[in-house]
């Protein structure tokens, strides 16, 4: 039953991050919300099965997929947010301060 | 529980769907498959704790790190287009057939 909880919660969480990815107006603002449903939303889930299933080899593999998704979820984040920036997409309201365009333009 | 655990997720893939359909960049493509991704993960471990068996669960590993590889990738193909000094609006055929 606890596991179950831990894995609704995540799946609430997963739920919350699509909604944002829809209602949010900006790319940036999107690939923030995803980041929360690829690292919280999904590593709550996983654990929550990790609890719960017979084997510990099957418990151990879902610890590997969680770890795994941990290390590997702000690292596509920060390539998709450097793609957007180099890009071009970003509105120009959003980025009323960009501290990042003097440091490119310097060779 | 179980039921109700599908359909919140169920829900959540509609809205990737969603955005999967209407995103006006190709980068709110991207976020949305990345999410249907997250969506699909989290039903097969779902799955997993119904069952209590895990036959399925080194396809939720492997598919996480294919969906990483992917993104990544797809990002890497983003940034290089918008890079390209040579006039990365127009199509390949158009250059070669000027060469």
């Amino acid at each position: 039953m606890a596991a179950e909880i831990v894995a609704l919660v995540g799946a609430v969480l997963i739920l919350l991050a699509s909604v944002g990815v829809v209602r949010f107006d900006d790319t940036l603002a999107r690939t923030h919300a995803l980041t929360k449903a690829s690292s919280l939303g999904i590593v709550l889930v996983l654990v929550g099965a990790a609890f719960h299933v017979d084997e510990t080899r099957d418990s151990a593999m879902l610890f590997l997929a969680a770890a795994l998704q941990v290390l590997t979820s702000p690292v596509s984040g920060h390539l998709i947010g450097r793609a957007v920036y180099r890009s071009g997409y970003i509105q120009a309201r959003v980025d009323a301060v960009d501290e990042l365009a003097p440091e490119l333009d310097q060779p | 529980m179980i039921a109700v655990i599908f359909g919140v997720l169920l829900l959540a893939g509609a809205c990737f769907a969603f955005r999967l359909w209407r995103g006006p960049s190709v980068v709110d493509r991207v976020v949305a498959v990345d999410g249907l991704l997250v969506v699909g993960v989290a039903a097969l471990v779902v799955n997993a704790l119904r069952t209590g068996r895990g036959a399925f669960i080194p396809v939720v590993v492997v598919t996480s790190l294919v969906g990483f590889v992917s993104t990544s990738v797809v990002a890497r193909y983003i940034e290089a287009r918008s890079n390209d000094p040579f006039e990365p609006e127009q199509p390949v055929h158009t250059r070669e057939r000027r060469r």
